[in-house]
């Protein structure tokens, strides 16, 4: 008895140890991708930075040299900058706009998920398609609103012309393809937290607002922390929308950070120069991350 | 007993998904390669010529023609066109340089950026010499880099001065129809005015938004972008900055369009619209102007400034090294740039020749119009080439400069600032050669 007892056991061990490569072999196809396609490009990226390289001729070892450049490249600190900003207006109107539907759209209302859809249907479309497609909105000879204004005799505007008006039309279009990224994982967050709250508030005579600041926003932190992580480092490797509807124009009033890196390695191709430029973004976006895995201690949220 | 199936069979699925993936990657990697010399029929050895390309019209569909007369006459070679978007292709030509497998051939704008990869002609032209004396003089820097013959022109090209001739002629204003009777930039300016008041001009010009065009109107003023030396930067000298003055001028009056330097708005958009009086573009718009119909067009005179100028440019045939098809690649190119070849590629791409005996073709559209951009080309200044050709420096700047311009127009920089600020970028260029 015993010893069928021990052969079992060794059977199960067996069967344990088969299990336990399973998981990986599963992952193994991802690794081979996430390998092939992410790590390998990141760490000869690494490599190009300490080099003088032009894609063509021979790289030359410049040690520190491109970090160095950079460090006294005015213009790449303006434009982080400018990406600053655009973040700091971009974040919290995503958030709001994304809590908002987010909010509307997980009662049960008529036609739900007709209206879900609807939301989350311009985040399905390429950035360019995005750009191309508000272009068409805000152009200032062909564009549909200056069409309309000019019908009610109203001067056209120069909506992509003027610093103003680019830079609004650039956060709109931002807004627009995103907040129903946003709205999915909030709606998600929303119907986590159990009705029990909100009936025993209401039982307690509590209103709208009442709730929503005592209850919902407070059950929904570690959702809005993941939101507004998520909506930075988008913001901070935006880059195919403004490309396609303003040109990163006018000026350099909608050139940000990643545009900034593509003009110097393919335009001027100073590759070297262009990768030391995207380790320094990796560093700020990795700086991000991190942020938002202390803040939600340990990347539960 | 169940579960230990389900195991096996996603184990396998895995497997099978991860094989899939590697053999993927692996053909990738062998079916780029241009090394099959072999006939698959079991024939003689055959060379199989990558060939790159980009079309702005319809010239992809005339080489192709010519490939196939190419291939009829010459058994043993097999051209394979790989067509890519005209942006692409520095980036795709890089590519495949880099990893080590270049193409036999490319057409190419950016000679000097890959002059070190290209095949040097020269063994293969009997008389260098005589080679390039059939292209026309401007060119010569663009495709004999350190004395070497690293391409060879396939087509010239000029900027000018394409007009809406139903506007023109709604205003009453006549354009110069001969070289003798140009503009001055005052009666230009005068004239565009006029369309705009009495023609109904929503704009008098737009102008593409490339430094390259912008370039035209410092020639006429006598400037240049670097020393004819090629050593230092020149377009900091009053020229230069006279030459921004009248740019922003032209904003300033309203002549040009804000949208199309300032909020990317595209130029030829708006000239086919019918609301501009003019388009100063290249010659390369004849064709894709040919099917307006909502209007009457034409091709006039630039204005002069202190002399006349265009500013020339091309499309060349590179052959590269280590593609080990060099020899053929370059029988191929010399077969290109023949007379015949090369006139009845430009004919019927509706493009202009580089070749000294085929100034005229018999174009099927806009014959009269090539004239006058031929005309422009041969009163162009020689510094427009000495610049231009130096593609090194050129592709280096030429963001900065465009940029440095929208600067003067958005009012954050003075004329002046501006182009000292590309002259000190474009000495650092030359510095870092």
């Amino acid at each position: 008895m015993s010893g069928g007892q021990s052969l079992n056991r060794k059977k199960q061990t067996g069967q344990t140890r088969k299990l336990a490569i399973a998981p990986y072999l599963f992952i193994l196809p991802n690794l081979l991708i996430f390998g092939v396609f992410i790590v390998i490009p990141s760490l000869l990226g690494l490599y190009y930075s300490f080099h003088v390289y032009d894609g063509l001729n021979p790289m030359k070892f410049n040690g520190l040299g491109n970090y160095i450049k950079i460090i006294g490249d005015k213009e790449f600190w303006s434009t982080i900058g400018r990406t600053g900003i655009y973040a700091a207006i971009v974040v919290p109107l995503i958030y709001a706009v994304a809590l908002g539907i987010a909010m509307l759209l997980a009662r049960e209302i008529r036609m739900r998920g007709f209206f879900r859809a609807i939301f989350y249907w311009p985040t399905m479309i390429s950035f360019i398609i995005v750009g191309l497609t508000w272009k068409w909105i805000f152009g200032d000879s062909f564009g549909i609103l200056n069409h309309m204004l000019s019908v009610i005799g109203v001067e056209p505007v120069g909506f992509l012309t003027s610093p103003f008006w680019a830079n609004a039309a650039v956060i709109i279009a931002t807004v627009w393809s995103r907040a129903g990224f946003f709205m999915v994982i909030f709606i998600a967050g929303l119907q986590a937290i159990p009705t029990d709250y909100y009936e025993a508030a209401r039982l307690d005579g509590a209103t709208g607002i009442k709730v929503f600041r005592h209850i919902t926003l407070p059950l929904l932190k570690p959702t809005s922390l993941l939101v507004f992580m998520l909506a930075l480092i988008d913001a901070f490797k935006a880059f195919p929308l403004m490309f396609a509807l303003t040109g990163g124009g006018p000026g350099k009033e909608t050139t940000y950070i990643v545009q900034y890196i593509y003009e110097i390695g393919f335009t001027k191709q100073e590759l070297g120069l262009a990768s030391a430029m995207s380790v320094m973004l990796f560093v700020i976006i990795g700086g991000f991350s991190a942020l938002q895995f202390r803040m939600s201690k340990g990347g539960a949220v | 007993m169940k579960r230990r199936t389900n195991l096996k069979l996603s184990l396998s699925l895995v497997l099978i998904m991860t094989l899939i993936m590697l053999t993927a990657c692996g053909n990738a990697g062998t079916n780029t390669g241009n090394t099959g010399k072999t006939d698959s029929s079991g024939g003689a050895e055959k060379a199989t010529l990558d060939f790159l390309w980009f079309s702005d019209g319809n010239e992809g569909e005339v080489i192709k023609g010519i490939i196939k007369d190419y291939e009829q006459s010459n058994a043993n070679v097999k051209i394979n066109l790989i067509e890519v978007g005209f942006k692409d292709l520095q980036t795709k030509l890089k590519t495949m340089i880099s990893g080590g497998k270049p193409p036999a051939l490319s057409r190419i704008t950016d000679t000097g950026s890959f002059a070190n990869q290209a095949v040097d002609l020269t063994p293969y032209v009997d008389s260098a010499e005589q080679f390039e004396g059939q292209f026309i003089d401007s060119l010569k820097p663009y495709y004999v880099i350190n004395d070497k013959l690293v391409a060879a022109p396939m087509d010239v090209t000029a900027n000018g001065l394409i007009y809406n001739k139903t506007l023109f002629d709604k205003a009453g204003v006549k354009v110069p129809t001969s070289p003798d009777d140009v503009w001055t930039w005052d009666e230009y300016t005068a004239a565009l005015k006029e369309v705009m008041a009495k023609g109904g001009a929503r704009y008098g010009m737009v102008w593409d938004v490339t430094p390259h065009r912008w370039s035209t109107l410092l020639y006429q003023n006598g400037g240049s972008i670097l020393t004819e030396d090629g050593k230092a930067a020149a377009i900091n000298s009053e020229a230069g900055i006279r030459t921004m003055d009248m740019f922003k001028q032209l904003h300033k009056d309203g002549i040009m369009p804000e949208s199309v330097w300032l909020g990317g708005e595209n130029p030829n958009n708006l000239f086919r619209s019918g609301t501009v009086a003019a388009h100063w573009a290249g010659n390369w718009m004849i064709s894709n102007y040919k099917d307006i119909t909502d209007f009457e067009w034409g091709v006039t005179y630039m204005p002069k400034g202190t002399q006349r100028s265009s500013v020339p440019g091309g499309k060349f045939l590179m052959a590269f090294k280590d593609s080990g098809n060099e020899k053929e690649a370059a029988e191929f190119i010399k077969y290109l740039t023949s007379k015949e070849v090369n006139s009845k590629y430009n004919q019927e791409s509706l493009f202009m020749s580089p070749r000294q005996d085929s100034a005229v073709l018999d174009y099927s559209f806009g014959k009269e119009m090539y004239q006058v951009f031929s005309d422009e080309l041969k009163n162009t200044s020689p510094l427009a080439a000495n610049d231009w050709s130096r593609q090194t420096i050129i592709s280096k700047i030429s963001t900065d400069l465009k940029n440095n311009i929208i600067e003067v127009l958005s009012d954050k920089a003075t004329s002046k600032e501006a182009m000292d600020k590309t002259a000190k970028l474009i000495n650092e260029a030359i510095a870092n050669q």
